[in-house]
């Protein structure tokens, strides 16, 4: 429908043309509803909109809010930039975000060669699709780094504040040896330039003499052992048992197995943690109750880390089972005589596959960064303290680093999900 | 073709391989003693610290002119092997130990002391503990003036110029956000103090003038005072090096605590040519950069999980020290503590364990518990109806019963707090008190101040920081309150940082607090109550209380003119006494009776907050408790001072140069 005719519409119009266009005015009584024209929803939703900004300007001051509704007009233009503008744009964000990126960890010169090869690979050979989520995350890492710095300004308390009341000028000496000015877009201002010149998420400020870095860098390591290890755990776990109650829909096996998923994701993981440790840790004594060093720490957090995602991955998979073996090829295998489990091994496992895949990209990002209830509760010095430790303590700049690479995991997962799908099913190559 | 099948499997094996790449298996054995220390430490460089975990650390780092003795924690020859003291006692001179090394092998000197004194008050280093050193001469000019002054000469007389007439609220609003508080602290001219006190109405703009140039004159004083400091202090006054191993620090007053003091982590000293290195700026604390010159190294130092200290070869008593590794586990969650604990992983659980297990634990033969030197309060609002009113104050006071609140609800052994400074300090007389549990008094003061049974009085708010045993002691309070004086009262909770911001903006009805003594006196429990101090947060201000403290502080120039103190005094005879004791003692009894009077006015002091005023609502008194393993020797719950005597570690402090594991049966 063309735009010209739609403002004429009244809203009960439009909203009935897209089911049913035959069915108009005919038998319908006069409506408080017909009277209201599209115009009247664009200005009341003008004013909403006006009302809400000029509230916000109110709340978080007008730069502030100019900036934000820029940086939202920003990320969300990157939907309209054309192909051929993208093939350029895209590989030199791509470039700057690995250079951004790599900076911290290798030094100027090995991350500028890094970002040059991704720069011309991406420029070859990466679908304009791909290119378009990169160029997206940029101008959204920006906006990110903006709204937090917004939000944490907003927030009671900062992080030199203390108990016992510091004078004045202990706080201002504090402030400009770590660089927190006093309004949020200076310190924005600060930050992406120590960003973007220096390559460095700045210090910490609440654990002093140490940069964002350096709490990071070692606590990153560990959470990805463990979140592997437990995404390895529930993905077999998880597969096992959903497709066994999937075979058998309603079946004993069945509600056994989903009695036992609803009880993995119900249970808080303090709670799974606790019953482990007080079976397998205080009275078998096999393995210690908390802390790190040695393969048998990773064992007890993995599994309390993984059966909530074996829980959700065991439905997911039971759903894809029953769908799966209700269709016509499965049938005709079924025909030419395979035996069961060459059925679901060779042709049902790619359908099964399908949903959890979907599912595992954000939850690879949530477990790899860690869990603050697991962590405390093994003593498991990982990253997941530091997403809520930065924030209890008002540290700026350890709550932006969490931030800053919770996303770039975030979106760089999505990412591989897209393209393991790709991998599963032809219909999405192609779109790719 | 089991193609997907074969991928899945890939995709598996790679990740555990990935698993093995990114873990890598640690192999230090089992220290000789290993302890949990609590939250990360946030910090090592002694100027820095606030905590108890990185107190405990610093402390076994390094060391000061003196060292805190395990067996009475008093203060033993440290890096001063001996000190002169001059007759009046406001004059030390240490003699730094002739053997003392730093771990790099550097001598420690008399100038590493007067650099790390001078970096602990010069204000660029934010030392928010640089006041405990303010016995010392020209420390506090040092520390603050030049700050003060700055503001007092030209921000202040800027912004008070531009400002017009405003309310009461928005003066103190003005006040606050300026910091006028901090920087007129102490003016002597009567129109600061009359103005900084307006809160009905705000200043008129003749007061504003007369305000603006009194700030001025004393801005003046205070950067005359800093030049002086600044020309002399570290050089010819207050303290400074005389040759390599002589140390001089002169004090304002006899100070009792001083010598405790050189041993607190303040005091500590740093190693200048590392931390001024630039490459070091913040973090020349850390393993492979930090020379030290205490009792141990450290050997490693993982975030958020451990911190490994060895013990130091080039120690000058490393004979005392007995553990040749130790581990500060970084651990916050109880439970998990208290199952390392049970499962013998960690020798030592100092209070980190869940308090709801108190009555399983408190009959093990390895626990152990002391009165610590803590208080547990509620701040009263007193600029806020009803709260305006002492006799209401004075009524909740006598409303709680705190014997209750001990025996069922804490269960330790606590001590019901009818004071406010904890008992223990030898020599203070404990002032006497209106406070206890008086049910048909608190009715008739209730009464008295209008609000007879409860009426008239808007719901109340009771304000704690998210905690479990906080939210107990909290509703306790509420449920006596309600039922013994009939007032509606709400007990909430907010997170920490918002707590502190509400609390210092003073948004609030009555709030929860604890206050953990520094050093043993009760100055540290009495100087928070001064008008306008940063910790008052109450509004409670009394002239005749900051008089006493003001005495207490400088005890010497404030007896120059003895008939204010005694006007402020309630117990006149005993002063009286003591004043013509004094004039007749000679030098050392001098020192001593010097003492004896600051004590009795540090108590006059007390008086007004738990016999007059009540700004406050102490509620008890902490026990220090925890688990140590019963094979760990040198770990004193029981102090055996020199006179024979013993004492409770009322700190919970026990030095590891002295500790020990006990071998055989």
């Amino acid at each position: 429908m063309k735009s010209s005719r739609k403002w004429g519409l009244n809203v009960r119009q439009v909203a009935a043309s897209s089911e049913d266009t035959t069915r108009g005015r005919d038998g319908l009584k006069q409506h408080w509803l017909d009277h209201v024209r599209t115009w009247h929803v664009v200005l009341a939703a003008g004013s909403v909109a006006g009302l809400l900004l000029w509230m916000a300007g109110r709340a978080i001051g007008i730069l502030e809010t100019t900036a934000l509704v820029l940086g939202i007009a920003t990320a969300a233009g990157t939907a309209w930039i054309p192909d051929r503008v993208l093939r350029y744009l895209g590989p030199v964000l791509l470039g700057a975000l690995l250079l951004a990126m790599l900076r911290p960890v290798w030094g100027t010169w090995v991350a500028a060669t890094v970002a040059m090869i991704g720069l011309g690979v991406s420029y070859r050979y990466v679908a304009a699709r791909v290119l378009r989520r990169i160029t997206f995350m940029l101008p959204s890492l920006v906006l990110l780094i903006f709204v937090t710095t917004l939000l944490m300004y907003n927030a009671p308390g900062n992080p030199f504040a203390q108990e016992r009341a510091a004078t004045a000028q202990v706080e201002e000496a504090l402030r400009a040896q770590y660089g927190v000015p006093k309004s949020a877009v200076e310190f924005f201002s600060v930050y992406i330039e120590r960003l973007v010149v220096d390559g460095e998420l700045g210090p910490s400020l609440k654990v002093r003499g140490r940069s964002v870095i350096d709490l990071l860098a070692p606590a990153f390591p560990v959470s990805m052992a463990l979140g592997i290890l437990a995404l390895v755990l529930s993905v077999v776990i998880g597969l096992a048992l959903g497709i066994r109650a999937g075979l058998k829909p309603n079946s004993a096996a069945d509600h056994g197995s989903m009695l036992l998923a609803l009880v993995g994701i119900s249970l808080p993981n303090f709670v799974i943690g606790a019953g482990l440790m007080i079976v397998l840790a205080l009275s078998w004594r096999i393995l210690p109750v908390a802390g790190w060093g040695g393969y048998s720490h990773l064992l007890m957090p993995a599994l309390t880390l993984a059966l909530p995602y074996a829980a959700y991955i065991a439905r997911l998979a039971r759903s894809g089972t029953i769908e799966v073996m209700q269709q016509d090829f499965i049938r005709t295998a079924r025909a030419k005589g395979l035996p069961g489990h060459a059925i679901i091994l060779k042709h049902a496992l790619k359908g099964i596959l399908l949903p959890v895949v979907s599912f595992l990209g954000p939850a690879a990002a949530g477990i790899m960064t860690g869990s603050f209830v697991v962590e405390t509760l093994f003593g498991i010095p990982g990253m997941g303290q530091w997403f809520v430790k930065g924030a209890i303590n008002r540290d700026y700049s350890v709550v932006l680093g969490t931030a800053i690479i919770y996303t770039l995991l975030v979106t760089s997962f999505n990412l591989f999900v897209d393209l393991a799908y790709a991998w599963l099913d032809p219909r999405v190559r192609k779109q790719l | 073709m089991y193609k997907t099948l074969i991928g899945v499997l890939a995709a598996l094996l790679f990740a555990l391989a990935l698993v093995g790449l990114s873990f890598s298996s640690s192999t230090q054995g089992r220290p000789d003693f290993r302890f949990v220390n609590g939250t990360e430490a946030a910090s090592l460089d002694p100027h820095l610290l606030t905590g108890q975990p990185e107190g405990r650390l610093a402390l076994a780092v390094f060391e000061g002119l003196t060292r805190t003795d395990a067996k009475t924690l008093m203060p033993a020859p440290g890096m001063a092997e001996r000190w002169d003291v001059s007759e009046d006692q406001t004059e030390y001179v240490f003699h730094i130990r002739k053997n003392a090394r730093w771990t790099d092998g550097t001598p420690v000197t008399a100038h590493d002391f007067a650099y790390s004194f001078e970096r602990a008050l010069s204000s660029s280093t934010g030392c928010e503990y640089a006041y405990i050193l303010y016995m010392i001469r020209h420390a506090e000019a040092f520390n603050t003036y030049e700050g003060r002054a700055l503001a007092l000469l030209t921000t202040l007389p800027e912004v008070l110029a531009k400002l017009k007439d405003i309310s009461g609220a928005e003066w103190q609003t003005f006040l606050s956000e300026h910091h006028v508080h901090d920087a007129a602290k102490g003016a002597p001219q009567a129109i600061v103090a009359e103005v900084l006190g307006l809160k009905s109405s705000g200043p008129t703009a003749a007061q504003r003038a007369a305000f603006s140039q009194a700030l001025r004159t004393y801005g003046e004083q205070l950067s005359r005072a800093f030049r002086i400091a600044k020309e002399r202090f570290g050089k010819s006054e207050g303290m400074y090096a005389r040759g390599d191993h002589e140390f001089v620090v002169q004090l304002n007053a006899p100070t009792a605590y001083f010598l405790e003091i050189m041993a607190f982590y303040t005091a500590l000293p740093v190693p200048r040519w590392v931390v001024e290195k630039a490459e070091n700026a913040n973090d020349w604390f850390i393993p492979g950069k930090l020379v030290s010159n205490g009792p141990f190294r450290i050997e490693s130092w993982v975030v958020n999980d451990r911190v490994r200290l060895v013990k130091n070869e080039d120690y000058w008593g490393k004979d005392r020290v007995k553990l040749e590794s130790v581990e500060a586990l970084a651990l916050e969650n109880v439970t998990t503590a208290l199952n390392l604990y049970v499962t013998g992983e960690v020798d030592w659980l100092p209070d980190l364990y869940p308090k709801d297990l108190v009555d399983e634990l408190k009959t093990r033969p390895d626990f152990y518990k002391n009165p610590g030197w803590v208080t547990y309060f509620y701040r009263f609002n007193t600029e806020r109806a009803p709260f305006k009113d002492r006799r209401v104050r004075q009524a909740i006071n006598l409303a709680i019963d705190r014997q209750l609140l001990v025996g069922q609800v804490l269960r330790l052994g606590q001590l019901p707090a009818y004071q406010f400074v904890p008992p223990g300090v030898p020599g203070y007389p404990r002032p006497e008190t209106q406070l206890g549990y008086d049910v048909p008094r608190a009715q008739a003061l209730l009464a008295e101040a209008g609000y007879p049974g409860g009426a008239g009085i808007d719901e109340i708010g009771l304000l704690y920081n998210t905690d479990q045993s906080h939210k107990k002691i909290a509703e306790f309070v509420a449920d006596q309150l309600r039922r013994n004086l009939g007032i509606r009262i709400k007990a909430y909770n907010q997170e920490w940082q918002s707590f502190l911001q509400t609390t210092r903006t003073m948004d609030f009805d009555m709030a929860r607090a604890a206050w953990i003594g520094d050093y043993l006196d009760p100055n540290t429990f009495l100087d928070m109550w001064i008008t306008n101090g940063g910790n008052n947060q109450t509004g409670f201000s009394s002239p005749k209380y900051d008089l006493l403290l003001r005495a207490g502080a400088n005890i010497v120039t404030a007896l120059a003119n003895p008939a204010p103190l005694r006007e402020a005094v309630h117990d006149k005879q005993r002063f009286d006494q003591l004043l013509a004791e004094l004039a007749g003692a000679a030098a050392p009894a001098r020192v001593e009776k010097l003492s004896q009077l600051r004590l009795l006015l540090l108590s006059e002091a007390e008086r007004l907050l738990v016999h007059e005023e009540f700004p406050v609502l102490p509620v008890y008194f902490y026990v220090v408790s925890g688990l140590v393993r019963e094979d760990v020797g040198g770990f004193y719950n029981q102090l055996e001072l020199p006179d024979g005597s013993k004492a409770a570690n009322v700190t919970d402090h026990h030095p590891l140069d002295e500790i020990f594991k006990k071998v055989g049966p």
